[in-house]
């Protein structure tokens, strides 16, 4: 059985890599306000930050495929979703109106 | 009579097998519940984005981007505090494992702190959850991961009451690895959410 190991470093790492991302994801926000693709670039950031939590701290590439998928899945539904509503938002909203 | 011999059949190499669950099967019925639930909240949000653009656009402009991005800090620093008491009790360290358990608690209990200001800004700035569609969805969301962090919170002293017993070895730690992972899937939560509300104008 492949077990993760006990380092500290990767883990340092991963928190610096979201802790930088989320303050890059603030710039985004104010420095691209309006811009047509900020939701893609936001989307972006979304599905690497869910990625180093999953593989960093859970260890998703360690974890039973069916933990790997159901994670894998979950992390890359909103960024799909948010591009999906930027682009086609009018069309989702007429699919979707009861 | 003959007896024919058949070759034993060779098992499969199953990847299955080779890999872990990390904690228990349990928390991650759990875990994948929880992954259920928000995700049909965030389908709400997406529609109700989609049918409102002009007030989702303008709401995230009236929040505190400044309470979104301590609550983020709070929550990734507090899964790193507990993914790092992991490691060490992993390679026997049981002593730093508490010490690094007490501080992904501490900092952890940020989060209701922040949020409880956060709200007292809000309604200050006649912010309340009739203000508007982004409002009434910022409201559901934020409080229900709110709610699942605080069961966070009392597994973290639940698992932390356990560790001070010397319920944990180098060879099973699964209910620590099992809360750490709990945690990790609620901060994931957390990192979808910020954005929604506090990035996107």
């Amino acid at each position: 059985m492949k077990t993760p190991a006990a380092n500290l470093g990767s883990l340092t790492h991963a928190w610096l890599a979201l802790v930088l991302l989320t303050l890059l994801s603030l710039g985004t926000g104010q420095w691209f306000h309006g811009a047509v693709w900020l939701p893609l670039l936001v989307a972006a950031i979304l599905w690497i930050k869910g990625t180093v939590v999953a593989r960093g701290f859970i260890e998703a590439q360690f974890a039973h495929p069916f933990i790997a998928r159901v994670l894998a899945g979950f992390i890359a539904f909103t960024p799909v979703a948010l591009v999906l509503t930027a682009f086609f938002g009018s069309q989702f909203a007429r699919w979707a109106t009861l | 009579m003959t007896a024919t011999v058949l070759p034993a059949l060779e098992p499969a190499p199953a990847l299955a097998n080779s890999r872990r669950i990390p904690g228990n099967k349990g928390i991650w019925v759990g875990i994948c519940c929880e992954f259920v639930e928000f995700l049909v909240l965030f389908v709400v949000y997406f529609v109700a984005r989609a049918h409102f653009p002009e007030s989702f656009e303008a709401g995230a402009e009236r929040l505190s981007r400044v309470a979104g991005t301590v609550i983020t800090l709070l929550m990734v620093t507090s899964s790193f505090f507990i993914a790092c008491s992991v490691a060490t009790m992993r390679a026997g360290q049981r002593r730093r494992s508490i010490g690094w358990l007490v501080a992904g608690l501490l900092v952890a209990l940020g989060y209701p702190i922040a949020k409880y200001l956060e709200i007292t800004w809000n309604l200050a700035h006649r912010i309340n959850g009739e203000s508007g569609i982004f409002f009434t969805v910022y409201y559901y969301l934020t409080f229900n991961h709110l709610v699942h962090a605080v069961w966070g919170i009392l597994g973290i002293l639940w698992v932390l009451a356990r560790h001070l017993a010397g319920g944990y070895t180098t060879e099973d730690y699964s209910g620590l690895e099992s809360l750490a992972s709990y945690w990790h899937a609620t901060d994931i939560i957390w990192l979808v959410i910020f954005p929604f509300f506090y990035v996107l104008n």
